[in-house]
């Protein structure tokens, strides 16, 4: 467990962890505040074990994960740890607000809800670091990621989104209060497609929603990621939410309510 | 008989983000990249879907008797890029990175900017102040390289 070191002239020290699930890496930075050490690791231990919770419950490629056996039609979601119930019911309202642009139930091989699972669980580990006492914390899931409080007196969170296709380098930063997700087609070849062709979608580069929280934040961004400025447009729309998209031809736009810092 | 040939070339990520950091300002923003047809049985990614952007995507420009054509952008910024293969009976007559003026489809070179560019930096990510990067999910390997991972050591003892 790393411990934090200080970063810098009026800057706190920061706990900074790395946690390996769900076939990423989640960095999880807290901002101790007033929390003594054992407190501390055991809220660390806690949010990890939530993470890999969800890692065996949503796992996909797991056969006999319960989101496995609820994909093939096997159990219904009475028989299901009610994990599994609660992310279905942020599908429906992730797939409604987002107009259809978000859709599990067109995913290839049925109901794949891998599109806002991360979001979600790094929303639950936060809940966990928030209750702790925590002066501050952020959760990254792979490059989706929540935070509450403040890094230091004063300041937001402020947060790089990786440019798509210059490696190490940044399209901005911008100032995040609750949660940012990024989806595009990257990093792990094309595993987007529009529900409506069923075509690996080109719309976007990439695509940042910041909001409340990263369920559906996370959700939207890959709706954004499919649908490009249509898409867009109905994230404009939704109360709290924003979005940034960058086109395959590299210009870029942003609905109102994102703070770029550069 | 002409054939078209495709060609996608490995890029040296570390050499090319070299030369892209000299021309990392400045660049117009209303840039263009080849989307154009996928390479048959290759391209990871296939052409966009149908009436999907905007933006026309930049075809092939056929002229008198040597054809070009251009191949997908294979995978953005991890050494996969796309370049135009010109040939002419069985020769191959040029070869570039795709060029963004439309009215000009030959001899631009990477130096010229023929990659679309944002306002983009490359930054130290400590120097810049940032907590954390948001970006595509990462596999645990591809972390090791990322920005994020940069982040977290600094800050771990």
């Amino acid at each position: 467990m790393g411990t934090g070191s200080d970063p810098g002239p009026g800057r706190p020290a920061l706990l900074t962890h790395a946690e390996t699930a769900m076939g990423t890496v989640f960095s999880l930075s807290l901002v101790p505040g007033d929390l003594p050490g054992p407190e501390l690791r055991s809220a660390l231990g806690a949010a990890c074990a939530v993470l890999h919770r969800a890692d065996t419950v949503f796992s996909t490629w797991d056969r006999r994960s319960p989101v496995s056996r609820f994909r093939r039609g096997e159990t219904g979601l009475g028989g299901l740890p009610r994990e599994v119930g609660q992310v279905v019911a942020e599908c429906h309202a992730a797939r409604r607000v987002s107009g259809g642009w978000f859709d599990p139930w067109a995913m290839p091989g049925g109901f794949d809800p891998t599109g806002l699972v991360k979001g979600w669980a790094v929303d639950q580990a936060l809940e966990v670091l928030r209750r702790s006492g925590l002066a501050g914390a952020m959760v990254n899931g792979g490059g989706d990621l929540a935070a509450f409080g403040s890094p230091a007196p004063g300041r937001r969170w402020r947060v790089g989104i990786r440019h798509p296709w210059r490696a190490g380098a940044l399209a901005g930063i911008i100032e995040v209060g609750a949660a940012v997700a990024t989806s595009g087609c990257y990093e792990r070849g094309p595993h987007l497609t529009d529900p409506a062709t069923g075509l690996a979608s080109g719309r976007a580069a990439s695509a940042t929603v910041t909001g409340p929280r990263l369920a559906l934040a996370d959700a939207l961004a890959t709706a954004v990621a499919v649908g490009g400025d249509e898409a867009l447009a109905v994230v404009g729309g939704i109360e709290g939410y924003a979005a940034y998209l960058i086109r395959p031809d590299g210009s870029e736009t942003s609905t109102g309510g994102i703070t770029f810092v550069s | 008989m002409k054939r078209a040939s495709w060609y996608l070339v490995a890029g040296v990520v570390a050499g090319f983000a070299g030369v892209l950091a000299l021309h990392s300002r400045g660049a117009p923003a209303a840039r263009s990249a080849a989307a154009g047809s996928s390479q048959p049985g290759q391209s990871a990614r296939p052409s966009t879907g149908p009436s999907a952007s905007s933006r026309p995507s930049q075809r092939a420009v056929a002229g008198g008797a040597a054809r070009s054509a251009a191949g997908a952008l294979e995978q953005y910024g991890y050494g996969e890029l796309a370049v135009r293969v010109t040939v002419s009976g069985n020769r191959i007559t040029d070869v570039t990175v795709p060029a963004l003026k439309t009215n000009d489809p030959t001899s631009q070179q990477i130096a010229d900017q023929a990659i679309p560019e944002l306002k983009s930096q490359v930054l130290a990510a400590d120097s810049a102040g940032i907590d954390g990067v948001s970006g595509a999910t990462f596999t645990s390997r591809a972390y090791e390289q990322s920005v994020q991972a940069a982040l977290d050591k600094l800050r771990a003892s």
